[in-house]
């Protein structure tokens, strides 16, 4: 059983603060970007991360890595509170902590070739000076399905699954034991996107690596994910098993996100009931009071305005933040 | 059945000359579009989709791209042979069009009233007050809240859902016949698609609008679309009724996109099936079959000459040398 938790993260926030005037900025409002978000992570494990754009999941991604500095809460790696770490600190930590980004356009550099792009991470760890290194690199070029004639070439030479494949292996470079994807095959072609996700899965089963996989697309995390987070507005609303939050979605927020998606299947489309939500996406400076998904909600009653739903085990580990389920009412202290 | 289609494309072939050669985005595409109907091109980003639509409106840019063959019939208007100023009449007025990203398609230095005030202006002939009273009603139709207020606003005080929504009340301004709406949702969320999707479903059937629906999603395309054409490299690989590409996909190309896509209905398959390789480079396709490089039954064949289109069963039509007319098999 794969029980180790590699990294956990309890009741972290991220607010940007908003700021006025030129010299002397004031700070007038705050975002709430993330807002006492708490989960952990097992080794081998991979983790799906749901939610609209604008809900604060690539923000979460990033506070994880320390790539942005949480407003409060702590990420614990190795038994170290990461947010407690200086950055010289955590340069050494960050060789099992990688990242795959969403866009394989921007986040390759154009004037490095893609064994100068493979091989920075371990260049940065002065690993470059040893014989080891190049042989990495090939190596590396192999298991991402890329040819060895190809390792001179830069990324403009590239397609978009092609130059995915070249930002995977930058992140195996340091043999990581955890990786943020965030929405690593949105930016792909259909036909494609099955060939980075078929990767993914093998290098984790090869290498025991856990992700947190961050996507909008739900087929897709449930392929990919053993459990699965829903967030919404900075809050998570739902986790679960993979299985039993497709399987009976306890959440609205996470109902209604289920039912839109369109299933490939016309006849089975005839008969589906969809659930429209009224409305949009809260600004999250300014997030409704009481549960934050209330003024959607189709299932909205009287405490929803006023009560912050916790998120609370209903039990066998299925975790929802809804005040239809008793165990989310805040405990009274 | 009977009628003559609302809009029928006829080996249409639009070509960019470019300094690295020729790019065939659209190479010898038909299609027809009913009153009413809702039909669907499908295919991956590059396949020509949005090319072979933007025909239509002849709002190819010239040059470098130039709508080299073909025909385009709407409501027996031959599109592609009409004076500049008679297209300006069709446009906005009987076709419109509703593109994927509202923030650049929309005016930024224009009030959204403005911009719907001007198509009603041009092709309605009304004028001040009666005109804005008319965008608000649009506004207030597309789901706006506040529209009284809203149609002062400029694009860029709303949000991406709302831009969507004003470009639908733009687009529905005239009651057009035809609506091409290009990846209309690409750029918002899942719960905001299914609003935007559903209100236009719900405008084309109270309108009996003829909808051409441009997308990559399968799914949206099951859900919405009466007939679906499959792009692929410029070419229309396969088309029919929904039921037919989605339960009896002839053509390898629609077979493994179908199969590649993980489905939320299923029980979860331990792999997926991708289709391996990449699209082609469209100034040199390959020999014969776009397809053939990544095809699975690529036989000799193939490689000599372009497949024709063959009928599998009526209204079915595959151009893949292996798919051979049969009874449907259940």
């Amino acid at each position: 059983m794969k029980n180790e938790v590699i990294i956990e993260i309890k009741n972290l926030t991220k607010y940007f603060p908003l700021t006025s005037g030129l010299i002397r900025q004031k700070k007038v409002a705050e975002l709430r970007a993330v807002d006492g978000v708490s989960f952990a992570i097992h080794r081998g494990e991979t983790l799906g991360l749901v939610g609209e754009s604008g809900c604060g999941k690539t923000t979460l991604g990033k506070c994880l890595l320390q790539l942005y500095r949480a407003t409060s809460g702590q990420v614990l790696f190795d038994g170290k509170d990461l947010c407690q770490l200086s950055n010289k600190e955590l340069r050494p930590l960050r060789r099992n902590l990688q990242l795959i980004f969403q866009d394989p356009y921007d986040s390759l550099d154009p004037r490095f070739t893609a064994s100068d792009i493979i091989g920075e991470p371990m260049r940065i760890h002065n690993m470059h000076r040893t014989p080891a290194y190049q042989k990495r690199i090939d190596e590396l070029i192999n298991i991402v399905g890329l040819s060895p004639y190809m390792a001179d070439r830069y990324p403009h030479e590239f397609s978009g699954g092609q130059r995915q494949r070249l930002g995977i292996a930058r992140a195996l470079a340091l043999q990581p034991g955890f990786i943020v994807c965030d929405e690593p095959i949105s930016a792909l072609d259909v036909s494609i996107q099955a060939q980075i996700i078929n990767l993914l899965d093998d290098l984790r089963e090869k290498f025991g690596i856990a992700y947190l996989f961050i996507s909008h697309d739900l087929a897709v995390v449930r392929h990919i994910s053993d459990r699965v987070a829903v967030m919404y507005l900075g809050k998570l609303m739902e986790v679960a098993d993979r299985d039993s939050l497709y399987e009976s979605p306890l959440h609205p927020y996470t109902q209604a996100l289920l039912s839109a998606v369109p299933i490939p299947d016309p006849t089975v489309e005839k008969k589906r009931n969809i659930i429209i939500l009224k409305g949009e996406v809260p600004s999250p400076i300014n997030p409704p009071s009481g549960c934050v998904f209330h003024p959607r909600c189709f299932k909205v009653y009287e405490p929803c305005p006023t009560t912050v739903p916790q998120l609370a085990d209903i039990g066998g580990g299925h975790q929802v933040a809804c005040l239809h389920y008793p165990n989310s009412w805040p405990k009274s202290e | 059945m009977s009628d003559k289609p609302l809009l029928e494309v006829r080996d249409l072939s639009t070509y960019f000359y470019t300094q690295d050669g020729i790019v065939k985005a659209v190479d010898g595409v038909s299609y027809a579009v009913d009153r009413g109907e809702t039909i669907a091109l499908v295919g991956e980003s590059g396949c020509g989709k949005t090319v072979s639509a933007l025909s239509i409106l002849r709002l190819i840019p010239e040059p470098p791209g130039k709508i080299a063959s073909g025909e385009i019939l709407f409501d027996g208007i031959d599109i592609l042979t009409l004076p500049k100023d008679r297209m300006l009449d069709i446009r906005g007025d009987r076709i419109a069009m509703i593109f994927q990203e509202p923030l650049t398609a929309l005016n930024p230095v224009l009030t959204i009233g403005l911009q719907i005030t001007e198509a009603l202006e041009r092709h309605r002939n009304m004028h001040g007050a009666v005109a804005l009273e008319e965008a608000i009603r649009l506004l207030k139709i597309v789901g706006i809240p506040q529209p009284d207020q809203r149609v002062k606003d400029y694009p860029h005080q709303f949000s991406g859902g709302m831009r969507q929504r004003a470009m639908i009340a733009l687009a529905i301004s005239c009651e057009p016949e035809l609506i091409i709406a290009d990846e209309p949702t690409t750029v918002v969320d899942v719960t905001i698609q299914a609003q935007l999707l559903e209100l236009i479903r719900g405008i084309t059937e109270k309108l009996n609008t003829a909808l051409i629906l441009i997308t990559h999603n399968l799914g949206i395309v099951a859900r919405y679309a009466h007939r679906v054409y499959v792009m692929y490299a410029g070419h229309i690989i396969e088309h029919g009724s929904s039921q037919d590409i989605y339960h009896h996909p002839c053509h390898p190309y629609t077979r493994g996109l179908l199969a590649s896509v993980p489905r939320l209905d299923e029980p979860r398959k331990t792999r997926l099936q991708p289709i391996e390789g990449q699209p082609p480079d469209l100034i040199q396709l390959p020999p014969g079959c776009a397809f053939g490089p990544r095809c699975p039954h690529v036989i000799d064949a193939c490689r000599q000459a372009v497949p024709p289109m063959t009928e599998v069963s009526p209204g079915h039509y595959a151009a893949c040398r292996l798919a051979v007319p049969d009874r449907k098999q259940s």
